[in-house]
């Protein structure tokens, strides 16, 4: 089993976006600056070896929070330590070069993310080459050799462009690209979303054998609840870019705790087919540039009430579950049946 | 009640080009009865959307129906010329396609677009269209319609477009609705809003509705009976219920096993070995065989057709009377 080393952690994470108007049209048209908290105090931290997965509706900040986390985006605020390292000190450059190399993504869009005009063999190779890892061409070719053989690929399809392979394969050249610096954290933003769910039952095998085989460490951005129960450890809910709820996906599916998360999981269509009767869902996210005070989600909440629309509501730890929701806290919201 | 609207006698869709002809659609067959919800699935490239555009006569050129009958309300409409085409789509069929944002003329108010519907097909005045645009859009439980009549498509949110979108479709009261991956541009909650959208309409007024999707989930919590399609034909058609429970064709067994499940272990999903044949290089005899792990003789070779296994039709030599005991 893997020790209980936090390998990532991520303590109250913000990141806020610019979105005015150019400075003419401001002063025009008498607006304000406007702002958008695209992730909003965030925090989590993942298990060396396990899977934490970040779910939620499109704009919830998932894909924000995935950005910060790899280093594409600076956060406003917060901190993201990673193997003890701080990636946002700027005075440890050498030892955060290191850690570049064992942090990798893994992007939504295979098609997109892969460089057309390049051979698999040096889409594969870049990372060796530009972490100076492997020395001669040699040894480079015999190590993209065997990551393609890895990911379930032949060696002879190293010399092929990336159009002649269909989805799943790409995505596989993708997670071979992402292995090759031997990484010990992958973050995957939506790794199956763009592919048939065959295909994608095949993705998702592949990525768990390699989680075993080298006892990676996952960062899951998904939006496909099922997808997430299958992979993760942990689950975190995000709504307009808060963490709503982190728990166990059993203990997640089973007994949700915050409202949110209940909606989210009623909404799923099953294939018990029970022919249940479902609760209406009101209301869809607010405009994240204006968000409703105090708890984000109570204009759309059954339970809220007066305090719910001022204060936002802490974290707080019920056996294992962190939920932030006031209703839960005082005991106001009543149980699953 | 139980009259058919549609019936699909063998449709055949090819693209000719300059080495061969290719066949996205290959002898369908398959009806949908009034107050109906009938589920297409399949994955990419299994030539769902084309069935779809040739029922309502819109494929592109050079793709043509080269085969097989269309009927509607027991009138035949494959051979209609262009422009009697042209005004059954929209009255008698109503269509939704995947992306809302495209659906909708982005420069004219909403109320505009269903108007101009309802007047192109009804034939009333311009008072009555509108009262009828605002029951449509109330329908499609649009909130504050009356307010948000004059509203431009991009002060929608995604799901409340879809919805503007349904109440485009069923303006002129098709008989027919054809749905062509309705949900697939929206979040989870926004979809169970609109399937539960779907599922009223189609209770209330007794449309027909061909639900073109990938995701089985959609199909499980709507529709009443499923066709499943592979390479351009259908293997396997019934209720819903039995297709989820009792998959009997080896690729339905397969596309079941891998999706994730939301309940008990997390145990490997079965995955299916391979992807979808392309067009130009589909497999002779049984199109799925190289992916079968149950392939035998006659599949690599011979075609097997629809035929009766309980409750539901299934194209697969496994279930074949003449080879079972052979």
């Amino acid at each position: 089993m893997a020790s209980k080393n936090i390998l990532v952690k991520v303590n109250s994470l913000t990141r806020i976006f610019d979105v005015s108007k150019p400075w003419l049209n401001r002063i025009l048209e008498r607006e304000k600056k406007q702002f958008l908290r695209a992730v909003d105090d965030v925090s989590f931290s993942i298990i060396e070896g396990e899977s934490f997965a970040l779910v939620g509706e499109s704009g919830s900040g998932k894909s924000t929070v995935a950005k910060m986390v790899v280093g594409l985006l600076d956060p406003t605020k917060g901190s993201i330590i990673i193997d003890n390292i701080d990636i946002s000190d700027k005075n440890k450059k050498e030892e955060l070069r290191k850690l570049r190399a064992e942090i990798q993504m893994i992007f939504q869009d295979p098609f997109a993310s892969l460089n057309p005009r390049w051979r698999v063999d040096k889409i594969i190779a870049e990372p060796l080459k530009s972490f100076k890892l492997e020395k001669s061409e040699k040894q480079i070719s015999a190590r993209v050799d065997e990551l393609l053989s890895l990911v379930g690929l032949d060696a002879s399809d190293g010399r092929k462009f990336p159009h002649e392979f269909s989805g799943g394969q790409r995505q596989r050249i993708c997670i071979a690209r992402a292995l090759a610096s031997k990484p010990k954290f992958i973050v995957c933003d939506e790794p199956t979303s763009a592919l048939d769910v065959s295909v994608q039952a095949q993705i998702l095998n592949l990525m768990r054998d390699l989680q075993d085989e080298f006892g990676l460490t996952f960062l899951f951005i998904s939006h496909d609840l099922s997808v997430v129960r299958h992979m993760a450890n942990h689950v975190g809910v995000m709504y307009l870019g808060r963490i709503v709820e982190i728990a166990n996906p059993k203990v997640l599916f089973e007994n949700p705790q915050h409202p949110y998360t209940r909606m989210l999981l009623d909404a799923i269509p099953d294939l018990e087919m029970s022919n249940k009767e479902r609760k209406p869902i009101e209301g869809e996210i607010p405009n994240p540039i204006d968000p409703p005070s105090g708890c984000t989600f109570h204009p759309r909440c059954p339970y809220a009430d007066e305090e719910c629309k001022i204060k936002i509501p802490a974290p707080i730890n019920i056996k294992g579950i962190m939920v932030a929701c006031h209703g839960v806290a005082r005991g106001r919201i009543p149980a699953k049946q | 009640m139980s009259e058919n609207i549609l019936d699909v006698i063998d449709l055949s869709v090819e693209i000719p080009t300059r080495h061969n002809i290719l066949k996205p659609v290959d002898g369908l067959n398959f009806n949908i009865k009034r107050g109906e919800i009938l589920g297409v699935v399949g994955e990419s490239g299994a030539g769902k959307s084309m069935a779809g555009n040739a029922i309502i006569g819109l494929l592109e050129r050079p793709a043509h129906i080269a085969d097989g009958e269309i009927w509607l309300n027991k009138k035949r409409i494959d051979n209609l010329p262009a422009e009697s085409m042209r005004k059954i789509r929209g009255k008698e069929i109503g269509m939704i396609f995947q992306d809302p944002l495209t659906s909708l003329n982005p420069l004219l108010p909403i109320g505009e677009q269903l108007t101009e519907t309802i007047i192109e097909h009804l034939k009333i005045s311009k008072k009555e269209a509108l009262d009828r645009a605002i029951t449509l859009l109330e329908e499609v439980r649009i909130p504050a319609a009356t307010q948000r009549i004059n509203a431009y498509p991009h002060q929608f949110s995604g799901g409340m477009r879809q919805r503007v979108v349904i109440a485009l479709a069923l303006a002129a009261e098709p008989s027919l609705v054809i749905a062509d991956e309705p949900t697939t541009a929206l979040d989870v909650s926004v979809q169970a809003q609109i399937i539960s959208v779907l599922k009223k309409i189609c209770k209330e007024r007794g449309t027909a509705i061909m639900l073109i999707t990938h995701d089985m989930g959609v199909i499980a919590e709507s529709a009443d009976r499923v066709a499943v399609m592979y390479s351009g034909q259908i293997v396997e058609i019934g209720k819903t219920y039995n297709i989820i429970k009792k998959p009997r064709h080896p690729y339905t067994v397969g596309l079941m096993g891998s999706i994730p499940a939301l309940k008990g272990d997390n145990e490997r999903l079965v995955q299916i070995p391979g992807s979808m044949p392309r067009l130009n290089n589909i497999p002779p005899g049984c199109s799925f065989h190289p992916r079968c792990e149950k392939a035998f003789e006659p599949c690599y070779n011979k075609r097997p057709l629809l035929s009766k296994i309980g409750d539901s039709k299934v194209a697969c030599w496994l279930y074949d009377e003449g080879y079972k005991n052979g």
